[in-house]
């Protein structure tokens, strides 16, 4: 089937939109060095050399050229670290997104569409699930699972969905009262055929939005996870276990702190752009927000 | 002596590079105490002088030549267009004011009644002690009961009559010389647009304001002003005094759109409609000579190379047309009106007593509110072949009616039959009796159609439901079919309903529901979105369905004249009763209820030698009811 | 007026408190549901199985989980949070000292964020499609971009160590005495108690760490004032404004502002919330003694009673916050106001 030229003006807008370009490019590099990372690193993530540590960046004095980014109080390359920690990151940014999107649209459309009783229920769910900041429920599920980079996941999916499912269904109430979905109630489709082929693709736009920024959420999540100690193992490199080793030595090598930094900076600000940009192109009436991960 | 005169006005808007006039040479001038009408169909360009004026025009549009000068108390003629912005804003508000058409959206939610008059007057610099009792005088003139008691309301606590109202007394505080009332009762019921035009005239009297009147309302137009200038594609293609251009019109334009407008008195005749409908931008910007000519049913050779000049016809009545179509009669129509043949057969739809009400809210406590009762009690039954009309106006549960009908809603009480079976319970047998039975047609093609389905399959969506797997190629020849039943061209089959214009969209929503072949279809206000020439084209396919497919049609409307050209038989509603049912005739001779007859009133009759707006008790029932 | 916001802000909190004993039952739930075993985490090495029992009779651990759940509840609602394992003390102790810190940490963040949003969110709009508008938007997308802890974490490296200009290390600088305790509030305690040395230093610790929370929010108002100002000029009553000669200031400050302010404030309702979310990790880096470094702490060792309580305590203040920004939200909006009162 060919697209409606409506859907091919909204494929023209995004890949003509310079903050999607941007975001896309930043990410496409960053997604091509996490998976070549094995090729691409100069050294083993773990290899220690403790004649060489705490090197600085080769480009400022005392630094040296096999380690490009400098090395952390074990003598490990940080640049190799940094492409392997974007493994995690970007693992963790695409399930986790798709896992939340999946479950928040699921009862979103589900409650705009049957109301009622079940539309009380989520929305009460949502709102018991609101009261707790994001990072205190994130702490006790992990407390409660045990650590670990897949629960992690599991963590982001159980908080987030409510951010897709509270934007999403309210998205879908403006849809349910169109005449449209009245007029498919009139020809016989049933509620399964409604949902997915009225309520879904028009709700899909800011699906699309809010999934790119969903992926920044969860490296921010992550990383803070890392930084308290419970997400990777303690011999997987990960951006927010570089932190918190660096913030020891942060007074005489400050660029073991500066770089990861750099790296969520980047990787954020990319899904950021990338949404931000999403948004004007497919005209979603969405409010960015990023400060609700902390 | 003039207050406002426009001089060879232009509005260009850029489109691709080039310069498309959206308003062409415009010419006019009101006298102190005088009103011009300016009448046009949507994308006319009659709303570009008060934007214009506001200096708010669209991104694009700008000023191309022309003036438009004021003449203030002390003989100063000023250039509106070309004036300094500061000494603009001077002017407005003050020796110039504006009645807006939305009046809900025209007060600011969060202020009170008394701080935005309040602001207003000491703008005009009445000082802080004398504010209140000017504006409880102000508003006494404007008929609103208890002034007092509406000083601490916000604006949304009013209905939009009185907003209306409180409007016009803020626009005639500063006494102005000038008054720009764009489509001022188009966002109103029909009752209250009587009182509000009534209102809104003695002012202007009294004042002795000059006034310039914009409205897609020919008829309104000819009972408000003294001068009407009828617009089409941004030209004045008439101009004249009320009386001539509404009786005798000699523009072909004029002609049609007087022909196009159903009477509410004497014989009905077949309406005249003109094909297609006004060119837009882009179509205006390939068009050279007369701009009416593609659609014109006189036009020769000639027309489609030179734009003609206004012509004098007689004293003040002057025509844009060349001199051989300025004779041209249409033949004359044929005189319809079938009686009800059909009355022996059994009725399709049965309504009986049913009801809705809507709990209300349940508060912090638990406590359930007021609850809404939409429809008190409501019954009728239509058999087929004929087309019963339901008219009420907003909040009236017209349309809560038609969604019980087809089953969008159920019922709090009484029964729906169709064919006899009862269908007041929602079951799957229940729905397979109304899909096979009952269409409904939807007020807002834009809301009604899906914007990401072509036009095939928006017309055959029924065949996608779960039970009738349809092949492509059979929804396709299903789709031309009904594309050519609906009269819409075939090469639209694979557009989506953005690239339609609204006439097409409203089809297209009817070409849907009858793709079951459905014996009654429910329509919810389907034309009241359409301008008027489009509407006579929507008015004449549904009684060719008839003729064709012996189809019925529950027709709701707000619109007498509109029920009065299609159907046979009507209801009136009012706050969720049926106050009044019989054959339309009937209740347009003799009306019984106090509310039809306010009705029937409150439209403004074609003769325009009867008076209106009305006085008396039907008077009285409108006061009230605005 | 004020007797009418007070209403609604009983009514509002009367609504929070069955999504407070939903909130608890679920921080029950997950803590005990899931697979960690506080008692084997917090014996010492070489413990029998005598002692593991003996233990967890001690904490209760051995009765069904409804009868904890209820028991606990019980407790909670008499004012009783139980002991903390690791700090062996009780949990209501632990929380009342670390708190107040928590509340003035949040309050000044919440401030700076809000003012500086609505500046930058009023300052946008008035250079609308200028470099002045370009460049504060480049700024709201890279405060966006780094969460709030990372700022922290910067913070203290740019302007802690390396310009040595703010100290970033606990609420009061070394050798400076705490003022005695009246209401727990360390500001407000020096000013009952004319300690201004304390009252300057507690106030010199406060800036990063408010700096690091207002961050979160600040970009977040000015991007939602500045679209709803965009939008609120081009309603009707702004036209009519104009049409009835209003002055442009008039109109911003009057008609258009309070209007735009309204989702702006929503917005801050649902944000400030999360705000407190945001000091569990800047509590940490800082080392300041509030809630979120307790909570980090008792997360580290396993102490589920104090990890209980301070997820509750920080529902509560979400709760409360969000409860009096509606109530603020329904003081503005006079449409909410007589629905309410009614």
């Amino acid at each position: 089937m060919s697209l409606s030229p409506r859907a091919k003006a909204a494929w023209r807008r995004c890949l003509t939109n310079p903050r999607v370009v941007t975001g896309g490019v930043i990410i496409g590099l960053m997604a091509v060095m996490a998976v070549l990372a094995p090729w691409l690193a100069p050294h083993d993530p773990q290899e220690q050399d403790l004649l060489a540590t705490l090197l600085p960046p080769m480009w400022s004095a005392g630094g040296e050229g096999r380690f490009p980014f400098g090395t952390d109080t074990l003598g490990r390359c940080i640049a190799s670290r940094l492409m392997y920690g974007a493994r995690i990151a970007l693992y963790v940014a695409v399930v986790a997104a798709t896992g939340a999107m999946i479950l928040g649209t699921l009862l979103a459309i589900v409650a705009a569409y049957f109301g009622g009783w079940v539309d009380w229920l989520i929305s009460r769910a949502i709102e018991v699930w609101m009261a707790f900041p994001p990072v205190v429920l994130a702490l006790i599920l992990l407390v409660g699972l045990g650590a670990g980079v897949n629960k992690v996941i599991l963590a982001i999916i159980v908080i987030d969905w409510t951010r897709f499912c509270r934007v999403i269904r309210s998205e879908a109430l403006v849809v349910m009262v169109r005449d449209y979905i009245a007029a498919a109630k009139l020809a016989g489709f049933s509620h399964r055929q409604i949902m997915l082929k009225e309520m879904l693709p028009a709700v899909l736009p800011l699906v699309i939005t809010m999934m790119s920024i969903e992926m920044g959420i969860a490296v921010i999540v992550e990383a803070i996870m890392s930084f308290v100690g419970l997400s990777v193992e303690p011999d997987v490199p990960a951006w927010g276990v570089m932190i918190a080793d660096a913030r020891q030595t942060m007074h005489q090598a400050p660029w073991g702190v500066v770089l990861p930094v750099g790296a969520i900076f980047l990787a954020v600000l990319a899904f950021n752009l990338l949404g931000d940009g999403l948004r004007r192109a497919l005209d979603t009436r969405l409010v960015l927000g990023r400060a609700e991960a902390a | 002596m003039m207050t406002l005169a426009a001089r060879g006005l232009c509005v260009s808007a850029r489109l691709a590079g080039h310069a498309v006039a959206v308003l062409r040479d415009l010419d006019f001038a009101i006298e102190p105490g005088k009103i011009l009408g300016l009448v046009g169909e949507s994308g006319a360009g009659k709303s570009m002088i008060g934007r214009v004026l506001a200096r708010s025009l669209p991104s694009g549009f700008a000023v191309s030549g022309g003036s438009l000068d004021f003449h203030g108390a002390d003989g100063k003629v000023s250039d509106l267009v070309a004036m300094d912005g500061a000494e603009l804003a001077h002017l407005l508000g003050d020796r110039i004011a504006f009645i807006p058409q939305e009046p809900l959206t025209a007060l600011n939610p969060l202020l009170t009644l008394r701080t935005q008059f309040g602001e207003h007057l000491a703008r005009l610099g009445v000082p802080a002690g004398d504010r209140n009792a000017r504006i409880i005088d102000a508003l006494k003139q404007v008929r609103l009961s208890a002034p007092q008691s509406l000083l601490e309301r916000y604006p949304f606590q009013l209905s939009g009559g009185m907003c209306q109202r409180v409007l016009i007394a803020m626009a005639f505080a500063s006494n102005p010389a000038l008054v720009i009332a764009d489509e001022p009762t188009t966002a109103l019921d029909v009752s209250t647009q009587a009182t509000i035009v009534q209102i809104m005239r003695g002012l202007q009297r009294d004042h002795a304001t000059a006034m310039l009147f914009i409205t897609h309302d020919l008829r309104l137009a000819a009972r408000v002003c003294d001068e009407i200038a009828v617009l089409y594609a941004g030209e004045v293609v008439e101009r004249g005094p009320a009386r001539i251009i509404s009786q005798d019109p000699q523009h072909p334009y004029t002609r049609a759109l007087q022909a196009a407008n159903p009477p509410l008195r004497g014989p009905l005749t077949r309406l005249v409609t003109l094909p297609d409908q006004m060119p837009g931008l882009s179509a205006l910007a390939g068009l050279t000579g007369c701009r009416f000519a593609p659609r014109c049913p006189t036009r020769d050779p000639s027309c489609a190379v030179a734009s003609p000049e206004l012509r004098l016809m007689a004293q003040g009545h002057w025509v844009r047309c060349a001199p051989a179509c300025a004779g041209f009669r249409p033949a004359a129509p044929s005189i319809m009106r079938m009686s009800a043949e059909a009355s022996a057969s059994e009725p399709v739809l049965v309504v009986d007593t049913v009801a809705k009400h809507y709990p209300g809210k349940r508060d912090w406590m638990g406590r359930r509110g007021q609850g809404v009762d939409a429809v008190r009690t409501a019954s009728l039954s239509v058999r087929p072949g004929e087309f019963v009309g339901v008219v009420g106006e907003s909040g009236s549960g017209k349309s809560t009616l038609a969604k019980l009908i087809m089953g969008l809603e159920a019922p709090t009480a009484g029964r729906i039959l169709i064919d006899g079976h009862d269908v007041t319970a929602a079951s799957t047998a229940t729905r397979s009796i109304r899909l096979g039975a009952l269409q409904m047609v939807f007020q807002d093609p834009q809301s009604a159609l899906n914007p990401r389905r072509p036009v095939v399959r928006l017309v055959t969506q029924t065949m996608e439901a779960a039970r009738s797997c349809a092949s492509d190629t059979e929804r396709l020849a299903r789709a031309t079919a009904l594309l050519a039943e609906t009269g819409l061209p075939p090469e639209l089959i694979n557009r989506y309903p953005a690239q339609l214009s609204g006439g097409q969209k409203q089809r297209v929503n009817i070409a849907r529901a009858l793709c079951v072949t459905p014996r009654l279809l429910v329509a919810d206000e389907i034309v009241s979105g359409l301008d008027v020439s489009v509407q006579a084209q929507i008015l004449n396919l549904l009684l060719d369905l008839r003729t064709e497919r012996g189809i019925g049609l529950v027709f709701i409307s707000h619109d007498l004249a509109v029920v009065r050209y299609l159907c046979t038989r009507m209801l009136v509603m009012h706050q969720g009763l049926v106050v009044e049912e019989g054959e339309t005739d009937a209740i347009f001779a003799r009306p019984q209820h106090p509310y039809t007859r306010a009705l029937l009133a409150a439209a403004p009759p074609d003769d325009l030698d009867s008076p209106w707006p009305p006085s008396g008790p039907a008077q009285e029932t409108l006061d009230a009811m605005a | 007026m004020a007797f009418l916001t007070l209403q609604l802000l009983f009514r509002r909190l009367v609504l929070a408190i069955p999504i407070l004993l939903c909130v608890s039952a679920l921080v029950f739930a997950i803590l005990r549901l899931l697979p960690a075993d506080p008692v084997g985490m917090s014996l010492p090495p070489g413990a029998t199985a005598a002692d593991y029992e003996k233990l967890k009779q001690a904490f209760g651990l051995d009765r069904p989980l409804f009868e904890q759940y209820l028991i606990w509840l019980g407790k909670l609602l008499s004012g009783d949070l139980g002991g903390s394992i690791f700090f062996r003390r009780p949990v209501n102790e632990l929380i009342a000292r670390a708190l107040p810190a928590t509340l003035e940490l949040v309050s000044a963040g919440f401030a700076l964020g809000v003012i500086i949003g609505g500046a930058g969110g009023l300052a946008m709009f008035a250079m609308r499609g200028g470099a002045g508008e370009h460049a504060l938007d480049g700024a709201t997308t890279i405060m966006m971009a780094i969460p709030e802890f990372l700022w922290a974490i910067l913070l203290i490296l740019f302007v802690g160590v390396s310009l040595q200009l703010l100290p970033f290390i606990g609420r009061l600088g070394p050798g400076i005495q705490l003022p005695p305790p009246v209401t727990g509030f360390l500001l407000v305690d020096s000013v009952l108690t004319g300690r201004w040395d304390s009252l300057r230093s507690a106030l010199l610790h406060l800036i990063l760490p408010a700096t690091a929370l207002a961050i979160g929010l600040a970009p977040l108002v000015m991007r939602v004032l500045r679209s709803s100002l965009l939008e609120t000029v081009q309603d009707d009553y702004i036209t009519q404004a104009r049409l009835r000669g209003v002055s442009e200031r008039r109109i911003l400050l009057r008609h258009a502002l309070p209007n735009a302010a309204l989702p702006a404030i929503s917005l801050i309702g649902v944000q400030g919330g999360f705000m407190f979310g945001g000091t569990v990790l800047v509590e940490m880096i800082f080392a300041y003694p509030g809630i979120g470094n307790l909570m980090v702490d008792a997360v580290r060792n396993h102490d589920l009673p104090v990890i209980q309580a301070v997820a509750l305590v920080y529902c509560v203040l979400v709760l409360g916050i969000n409860a009096v920004v509606d109530v603020a939200y329904m003081a503005v909006n006079p449409r909410l106001r007589l629905a309410g009162s009614r």
